[in-house]
């Protein structure tokens, strides 16, 4: 089932994933997450989304090399696909369209 | 590197656990990225919560463990393949599979019986929609003579209903073989022809009401109103008045025509399930036996049944009843009468659930038959034991073969297969194993059923047809499979590819100690059984032959003679005439059950008032009666025909003279109502079954009766038989004539002894086979894995003696454990089982040495037709296969 639009917080992880590019883990999202939105945001709710974009095919994801950085840990290394990207272009859009159309009175009012 | 703070390894753990491996690896490293920033700031505890709580967080659907390949297509295949191969692997080793489901379905279908019965008893009494108010009255006696007992004076439920607010309605009931209650002789009045009919009882109106007896013809509330009406049930309805609603009619007992009984309604039949078996209940309204009865605390005949109102504390009321007490305790001090103290200390009126009748009524002195919940309990127990050795032969064959599944189970290993799923395999074999067997089972029930309905005398209806009993036993099924295949498929599933393809499969026959402890734990129970079964059957050849102080052979009773009033002494003459017959009496009394029992208080003469009186039956006989019963008389002398004066004479038995305390009794006068003269004493004899002892009894002058006892010169049944029909076709040609021996009433008032030897027979025969057959495939098993090591022994000199002592040894060894475990069980569950009976055998070695030595030779027979098979084989044959 491919899911065609997303949340607010899918959005969010996704954007993170396209930020940190080749270092998109799950504790970077969270952090980067949090870093920007200045939220507080639960370890389990970055995985839950992440699993759920996977499965939507908007990410997909490889297990990363150990760095000396974490310890030796492991950890999955996620990455947009263009499905990731055009779905992150169009809502981009969606909402630049919506923007314009906000008349000037109310933004300034 | 320096030492590196971690959380607790068992968080880590049960992370690893639950969690999938998409995300295990991954997500381990974040929290532990998380935890080694928290450390630092926060410190190891603070730490360590929040790793936990972490790990919780990630307990949700998206993280947690998935069995692989959840394709629902595909595991419906593999469902489909585990059954066909369990089919196949079935099918091609017969005679295990034979034994295991035939096994498998003896236990089964042993316990679906016992269980339907252990239904049935529990369900007596329950049908009432008021059931939980319902109660009946009864009296306790504490002390060491102490009993309990239900009738009581006639006013009781009166004083109940009159004087506590808390009792809704009660009435009252005489079941037991008095006046008109018990059996009669009935007709309708344009009939002339009589016939014998049971179960006849005195009721109070509101008696239908609080049984909630449905009516069929008549009201409820009015059908006993009148004095001298009779309800009858709906099959005697059918039998007299077919198609004809019968209210209104009238009907005559016992050719008795100054008293005759309209019939006030017609009720449905008892339930089976219900303590109470009446088909006549004749009105209590306008009753009374002699002057005064009715309010006289002096003669105790009355039960009585009795409706609380809702909500009111049984207890409570229990306690509240010191006020009847009180006016019994009143009566007996206006008649002066010495048991007063003894009556305020050890006696109470005290209240029964309708529901507790049945099974919990004890040595209740009620007149109702019983069940006894200690039996239902103890077959529902050994039910369920015959169907743990069966589950028991299953896990045990199961493992044996495994030797012959371990290469099935590496190559699937080989292949892929996860041990989960090859679990799933071998319960889903189980699980077809079992339910063939209960199909096995089903048609065993059906086989079997007519013959246990017999055998435990209720009749007992198997609900196919209900959805409640196809889906329990479905359920059972399945859920039985799951059990029985559970040691099982762990055990097999757990094989190591490696190992088992190497060839080191005999690991599952070297571990054989569980093995061992199972055919313990099977011949254990079926010595124990065997043990029982034959105390049993020893006890009751005890009490048939047992000298029970008379004569009750060849001993004809002609019931149902009172129709012939004061012609009984003629037909008794004419009788005395025939050639076959050696004696005759007549009477009301037997000592047998069924036939009447009338029970006074007795005193020395004059000491009504200064001592203790104490209960005895009192008989009324003739003067043949000793004589034809065969009964010895130890002092004095019998009844005379020709003296008058034995109007007042008394005769009493051993255990009455040492209750009146006389060296010499004959002579002496003692009282009831009235004064009697002893003038004989006759040796104890058993007038009741064996549970008591013999109790004070004796004889007093009578002559009229309902039984003419005939005794038979010979065994000659037939001939005297119609001798004696053609003298009573003389004198009541409109009554046929009825009649048993003594012998079979006194076998019948033993029966449930020769009933629960029966039961337990047939469990002991099934828990034998059961395990026989087990023991069977056990030792045709080891014999096949030995097979080459036999070859050998027997080619290098051993004879048959040799491999015959070891291949059997083994298993006599566990058979005389067990039989060293079944013997104390036994002797213990046995001797309290005799605790019932006063007149009891010992229980000897013998039975031990008996059963001990047969389930010796029936182990080794079992085992040693295959030891034999395999010792006599020749060893080129099983030399040759590899």
């Amino acid at each position: 089932m491919k899911g065609t639009s997303i949340g607010e917080f899918e959005e969010l992880v996704l954007l993170s994933v396209g930020i940190l590019y080749d270092d998109a883990y799950g504790l970077a999202i969270l952090d980067e997450i949090e870093k920007k939105t200045g939220r507080s945001v639960m370890i389990s709710s970055v995985h839950k989304t992440l699993v759920r974009l996977e499965d939507k095919g908007f990410v997909k994801s490889r297990m990363g090399g150990k760095t000396n950085v974490r310890g030796g840990r492991d950890k999955r290394l996620y990455t947009l696909t263009p499905a990731g990207v055009s779905v992150l272009r169009e809502m981009k859009e969606v909402r630049n369209l919506m923007w314009k159309e906000i008349p000037r009175v109310v933004l300034e009012g | 590197m320096k030492e590196k703070t971690s959380p607790p390894r068992w968080m880590i753990t049960f992370f690893q656990w639950f969690c999938n491996e998409h995300l295990a690896d991954a997500v381990l490293g974040d929290l532990l990225t998380l935890y080694d920033r928290r450390v630092k700031v926060r410190g190891k505890l603070k730490a360590d919560l929040l790793f936990f709580f972490n790990v919780i967080q990630f307990i949700q659907p998206f993280a947690i463990r998935r069995q692989r390949s959840s394709n629902t297509a595909n595991s419906l295949d593999m469902i489909r393949s585990y059954f066909k191969i369990a089919w196949r692997s079935m099918l091609l080793q017969r005679m295990y599979s034979a034994i295991k489901v035939g096994g498998f379905a003896i236990g089964i279908a042993t316990c679906i019986v016992i269980t339907l019965y252990v239904r049935h008893e529990l369900s007596y009494d329950t049908h009432y929609q008021d059931r939980a108010n319902l109660y009946r009255i009864y009296n306790e006696e504490t002390g060491p003579e102490g009993g309990t007992w239900i009738s009581t004076p006639p006013m009781i439920s009166s004083i109940l209903k009159e004087s506590y607010p808390e009792v809704a309605a009660a009435a009252r009931l005489i079941v037991q073989d008095w006046n008109n209650a018990g059996d009669n002789l009935f007709r309708r009045d344009d009939q002339i022809e009589s016939t014998f009919e049971e179960g006849f009882a005195y009721a109070d109106n509101d008696l239908l009401t609080i049984l909630e007896i449905p009516m069929v013809y008549g009201n409820r509330s009015l059908a006993l109103k009148n004095p001298k009406t009779i309800v009858i049930s709906k099959s005697k309805a059918d039998k007299y008045f077919p198609g004809v609603d019968p209210t209104g009619k009238t009907i005559v007992l016992n050719d008795d025509l100054e008293q005759t009984f309209t019939i006030g309604g017609v009720m449905a039949d008892f339930r089976s399930t219900s303590h109470l078996q009446v088909d006549f209940f004749i009105t209590l309204s306008g009753v009374e036996f002699w002057e005064g009865e009715q309010t006289s605390w002096c003669c105790w005949n009355y039960a009585n049944y009795i409706k609380l109102r809702p909500g009111t504390d049984p207890e409570e009321l229990e306690s509240k009843f010191v006020s009847v007490k009180e006016s019994y305790l009143e009566y007996l001090s206006k008649q002066k009468n010495q048991n007063l103290e003894f009556v305020r200390e050890h006696y109470a009126l005290r209240l029964q659930p309708i529901d507790e009748i049945h099974l919990f009524s004890g040595n209740m002195h009620d007149n109702v038959p019983h069940g006894d919940i200690r039996y239902t309990w103890m077959f529902g127990g050994v039910a369920v034991v015959i169907l743990l050795l069966a589950c028991i032969n299953f896990v045990n064959l199961s493992t044996a073969r495994s030797a012959n599944r371990a290469k099935e189970v590496g190559l699937r290993k080989v292949v892929g297969s996860h041990r989960s799923m090859l679990i799933r395999q071998f319960l889903s074999e189980s699980i077809l194993y079992s339910i063939i067997s209960f199909g096995l089972a089903v048609g065993m029930v059906t086989l079997f059923m007519p013959y246990f309905r017999n055998l435990a005398g209720k009749n007992i209806e198997v609900p196919w047809t209900s959805l409640w009993f196809v889906s329990t036993l479905w359920l059972c099924a399945i859920l039985l499979g799951i059990i029985a295949g559970l040691y099982p498929s762990l055990y097999l599933s757990r094989f190591k590819p490696i190992d088992v393809l190497k060839g080191r499969v005999a690991v599952g026959f070297r571990n054989s100690n569980l093995r061992s402890a199972m055919v313990v734990f099977q011949f254990t129970t079926s010595i124990v059984l065997i043990i029982g079964t034959i105390i049993i059957y020893q006890q009751m050849q005890f009490i048939l032959t047992t000298k029970v102080g008379y004569e009750k052979d060849q001993v004809l009773m002609l019931q149902g003679i009172n129709t012939l009033n004061e012609r009984q002494k003629t037909f008794k003459e004419e009788l005395m005439q025939l050639s076959d017959v050696q004696n005759v009496t007549i009477t009301h009394y037997l000592p047998v059950d069924g036939t009447k029992r009338d029970q006074n208080e007795f005193w020395r003469d004059g000491k009504s008032t200064e001592e203790r009186g104490f209960g005895a039956q009192v008989w009324y006989v003739d003067e043949d009666y000793i004589e034809t019963m065969g009964m010895k008389l130890v002092a004095g002398r019998f009844f005379k025909d020709d003296i008058a004066s034995d109007s007042s004479s008394i005769i009493v038995n051993q255990t009455m003279a040492r209750t009146l305390g006389f060296t010499n009794p004959i002579g002496e006068k003692i009282m009831t109502w009235r004064t009697w003269n002893i003038i004989g004493v006759i040796e104890d004899f058993h007038f009741s079954d064996m549970k008591g002892k013999i109790g004070p009894l004796c004889l007093v002058r009578g002559g009229y009766g309902d039984i003419a006892a005939v005794k038979l010169k010979n065994d000659q049944m037939q001939s005297a038989i119609a001798s004696v029909t053609s003298v009573w076709n003389k004198f009541l040609p409109n009554q046929p004539m009825r009649y048993s021996f003594l012998d079979e009433h006194f076998e019948r008032m033993h029966d449930d002894v020769k009933r629960t030897g029966n039961i337990l027979a047939s469990f002991t025969v099934f828990a034998i086979i059961v395990a026989c057959l087990g023991l069977f495939a056990l030792s045709a098993f080891m014999i096949e894995q030995r097979n080459k090591e036999i070859s050998i022994r027997i080619v290098l000199g051993a004879t048959i003696r040799n491999i015959l002592t070891m291949l059997t040894g083994n298993f006599l060894k566990l058979v005389v454990i067990s039989f060293f475990l079944a013997t104390p069980i036994a002797w213990y569950v046995m001797n309290r089982w005799l605790e019932d009976y006063e007149y009891k055998i010992e229980i000897g070695w013998n039975v031990f040495v008996i059963a001990g030595l047969s389930s010796i030779v029936i182990a080794l027979l079992t085992v040693s037709y295959q030891s034999v098979r395999a010792a006599l084989a020749n060893p080129t044959s099983g030399l040759r296969s590899q």
